[in-house]
Order: C-alpha cells, then structure tokens, then sequence
C-alpha cells in the first residue's frame, strides 16, 4: 500500500509540476478575494477604533492566516474528477484494485496543495510587510491545537467535495450544485468576516455545521482566542461530521459506481 | 450599419444556441440571483457594523454593485466565451477562416460568442444602479448623472481594450492561454470604493488592470467627486488605448501563421 502511495505521489506531483504557470494563476485568482476584504474590514476598523470588539491588526492577522487555513483545508476535486465521471473515463481507474477518489485522486489534491502552498509562501512574506501584522497573541499551543483541526477540516472538506462531485453519476448540472455548496462555504465558514461580526442566526447555525472547521475555527485556535469550552467543542462536531461525512460519502458513491455501471459506459 | 447586421445575426445565432440548453438558463438565473441575494447580504452585514466605508454610504455600495454587475456581465457574456472560442482557433488553425472574412476581425473575435441570457443581469444592474442612487442622501445634478454614464462607458472601453492586447498577445506566445485569468481575478476588486485599499493595491487596480476606472470613477463622478480635467483625461485614455489596442491587434495578426507551420 505505501509503495502504491509513494507510485501516486510521483506520477501526480509530476503531473502538477508541468502546470506550475497555470498554478500560479490560480493563487493569484484565490488571494485577491481575503485581501480585499482584508481592506475594507481595515479600513472600518481603522475609523471607529474596533468593530464589534475587532480592531484594525484584529483583522489583518485574521485574513492572514486564513490565507494559509484556506489553502490548506480546500480541494479542487470537482475540477480534477467530474469530468472523468461524464465522459467515462472513469471506466479505465474503476477496474484498479484500489479506490479512485481516496488514492489517486486524493494524492493529485496534496500534490496540487503542495505546490500552491510553496508559491504562496513568497506571497505571503510579501503581504507580511505590506500589512505588518501583529502576532503577539499566537502561542506554540494554540498552533499544535489548529493542526489536527486543519486536517480533519481537510478530511471532512474532501470528503463532502467527493459526494458532490459523485452526483455526477446522476446529473450533468453538478457544478451547478457545487457552485450552490461554494456559495454554503462563503455563508458558514467565516471566510468573508469572523463569524461574531455575522447575523445571530447564521452564528448560531455555522456552530453545529462542518463549515467552520475550514477556516474560522482552525484560525482562531491559532490566534488563541477560543476558550477552552469552545475547542472542545468545536472537536466535538469535528468528530461528529467526520463520521457523517465518512457515512455520506460512501453512501453516493457506493450508489453511483452501482449507476454507472447500469449506464454501461 | 454592416456592423450593426452582423450583430444582430451573432445575437440571433446565440439566441439559438442557448435555447439548446433552457434547463440549464433557468437552473443559471437561480444561481445568480442567489448571488445577488449574498451580495445584498453582505453589504447589510459591512453596514449593521458602520455607517460609512471609506466615506460611501449604504446607496452608493449598491449602486457601485450595480456598475460591478456591469463590468461582471461584460467578462461573463462576451469576454470568456469569445476568449475561448479565439484560444481553440489560435492552437487548431480556424482562425484562417476568420481572417478570410471581409470584416474587421477583431470585430469579429470579439462579438461572435455572446452568453445571450446574461442580458437579464445588464437589467438587473441598472436596477440597482437606480435603486442605489435614490437611496444614497447626497442630491445629484443631471450633469454628474451624465458624466456617471459617461465614464461607465469609458471604463467599459478601457478594460475592452486591455482585453483586446491580452488575447493579440497570444499571436505571439501560442500557449498563452491564460490571457484573461488576470483581468478576471482582480475583477473582485472592484465590488467595494477602490479609496479603501491600500496604496499599492489600488496602484495596480487604476492602473495596471484598470477594474477600477470602470467601477470606482464612474460612482465618483456620480458624487461630484472629480473636476472636469480629470473626466477629460479619462476620455482620453480611453480613446488611446482604444487605438493602441487595435494597432497591437493588427501587429498581432501579422504575426500569425496558422497552425501549421
């Protein structure tokens, strides 16, 4: 198994490798959104002193690290899988004796992680300087804390991004429907503000929902301004999603692979 | 007059295409106006926080997101699907039948793809437009209503134009297929007052991929906020780099030599 894994890894970081320009690009796409909010929430904070208990470094530090939060805990399965779906050449990787999604699949995402990962580390530096954030409240425990939420944030993402792109065994339209879940992300995640700074309502439901393990919570752990109670129980439905989303998933795709076959592609 | 018969055929042709998929239209306006219902969202949550942004009020956000809509429908109905029709003729060679045409082909490249259905957006922008400048309390002249148009169209011809030099680059570098990633990722930039960005950011936004000439100075205009020097040079710019943009288009086209050689 681990030498099937080591195979994969070779063949998918090759594979990302040839699209380093095309990478570059996509970082670029993905940075501009958190720094243009990053902007405006300064900017507010800046006139009124704090908003909501933020102040203006409250928020650079919070954009800063989602830059590496988001990167971390997002996959782009439903780019690199639907199509394979749609067009049958899934066929070919089905009859391998080892699971498409969870090997090759999942490998190609860390691979393509990896890569953006190294070119967003100069970017990073840079913004560092730019917006000279304060990190004095980041402490070595609270940066332990955030590592295995960022993973399970990561587990839990890919595998609901795995269901959703498993909808292509019955729709066409699944980006359509992907598009929809982005759109959920944006709402629960905190990934447009901190959630306090949220409606009540929206607060109130993101905490029993997968979403803020993406970013808000890892990013607070980090930050340290999560109380005891609350990491535990963000670890709580982390643990609780891991399951559903472990359950949900093979569920589609045992259900999928069971349609495509009757499709008899 | 030939030009507006053309046009009309392309908006005829694609109005066939898209028929094709009417699930798909309607399953695609939902999805926008559940955007729309987040952009209204979000701008609700920026002002339950402060009064003003940078100096704007609640008004002048929403009909800054109508001229963002604008420059949006712009990207989403001519320039992506007209920039990948052209990308797929560079590398297999079609674009010799373009040239054969006795129409200017740059006209022709840019105008044969329009995503017909997104035209309900123009609609739904210019609601907002109207919407946001009745709400926003500052009192507007017609004379700033008129410049506000005015350099809505300017800004509109600036980023054709950059996007114009983005694809003739391709004359050159074949596989630069990437042409217009660039325009579309700061595109989101121009959601919010271009004043509120840090220097460096709004340096590259006005001048390096314009997405604010087409979205932040039309709204100041509509606010009073530039002399008349300023708006002259505006139109300027535009007209030049209207022009230069043909010329490297016609530079561009000399370059090339079909897929063959």
């Amino acid at each position: 198994m681990f030498l099937i894994f080591k195979r994969l890894w070779q063949v998918n970081w090759a594979e990302q490798w040839q699209y380093r320009a095309n990478l570059l690009m996509y970082l670029l796409y993905w940075l501009v959104s958190p720094i243009i909010y990053l902007a405006v929430w300064t900017s507010i904070a800046g006139v009124k002193g704090e908003v909501n208990g933020f102040t203006a470094n409250d928020f650079v530090t919070y954009y800063m690290v989602l830059l590496i939060c988001d990167q971390i805990t997002s996959n782009i399965i439903i780019h690199t899988f639907a199509y394979k779906i749609q067009d049958g050449s899934l066929s070919g990787e089905l009859v391998k004796p080892i699971h498409p999604m969870l090997t090759n699949a999942l490998v190609n995402n860390i691979a393509f992680k990896m890569l953006t990962i190294m070119g967003l580390i100069p970017i990073w530096i840079i913004l560092f300087f730019l917006f000279k954030p304060d990190f004095s409240g980041v402490t070595l425990s609270g940066v332990l804390l955030s590592i295995p939420a960022m993973v399970l944030g990561f587990v839990i993402g890919y595998l609901l991004s795995a269901a959703i792109t498993s909808l292509a065994f019955w729709t066409t339209r699944v980006y359509s429907i992907h598009e929809f879940y982005f759109a959920i992300i944006l709402l629960f995640s905190g990934q447009f503000v901190p959630l306090p700074l949220m409606p009540k309502v929206i607060q109130d439901i993101a905490q029993f929902l997968p979403f803020q393990l993406f970013m808000y919570y890892p990013i607070q752990l980090i930050l340290g301004r999560l109380s005891a109670e609350q990491i535990i129980q963000g670890y709580i439905m982390a643990g609780v999603w891991l399951v559903i989303s472990i359950l949900f998933f093979n569920w589609v795709w045992r259900e999928g692979v069971k349609r495509f076959s009757a499709v008899g592609a | 007059m030939q030009t507006l018969k053309l046009l009309s055929a392309f908006f005829k042709m694609n109005v066939q295409m898209s028929l094709a998929y009417r699930a798909d239209t309607v399953v695609n306006i939902l999805l926008n106006l559940m955007w729309l219902g987040w952009e209204l969202l979000s701008l609700n949550i920026i002002f339950s926080n402060t009064e003003t942004l940078g100096g704007w009020g609640l008004g002048e956000l929403i009909a800054l997101l109508g001229v963002f809509r604008l420059v949006n429908t712009l990207m989403i109905a001519l320039i992506w699907p007209n920039t990948e029709k052209f990308n797929q003729s560079i590398r297999d060679g079609s674009m010799d039948y373009t040239i054969l045409q006795p129409v200017n082909s740059m006209f022709l490249v840019t105008f044969s793809r329009i995503t017909v259905w997104r035209f309900w957006d123009l609609i739904l922008a210019v609601v907002l437009i109207v919407v946001g400048v009745n709400m926003s309390t500052a009192t507007t002249t017609p004379l700033q209503i008129l410049t506000f148009i005015l350099l809505a169209i300017t800004g509109m011809i600036i980023i054709y134009s950059l996007w114009i030099v983005l694809i003739a680059l391709t004359f050159w570098f074949v596989k630069f297929d990437n042409n217009v990633t660039i325009l579309q990722a700061l595109l989101d930039a121009g959601r919010y007052p271009a004043t509120v960005y840090p220097v460096w950011l709004r340096i590259i936004v006005t001048f390096i991929i314009p997405i604010a000439v087409a979205t932040t100075i039309p709204l100041q205009a509509l606010r009073g906020e530039l002399e008349m020097t300023q708006i002259l040079t505006f139109i300027l710019v535009s007209i030049v780099s209207f022009f230069l943009a043909s010329r490297i288009w016609r530079a561009g086209l000399k370059q090339y030599s079909g897929a063959s050689s």
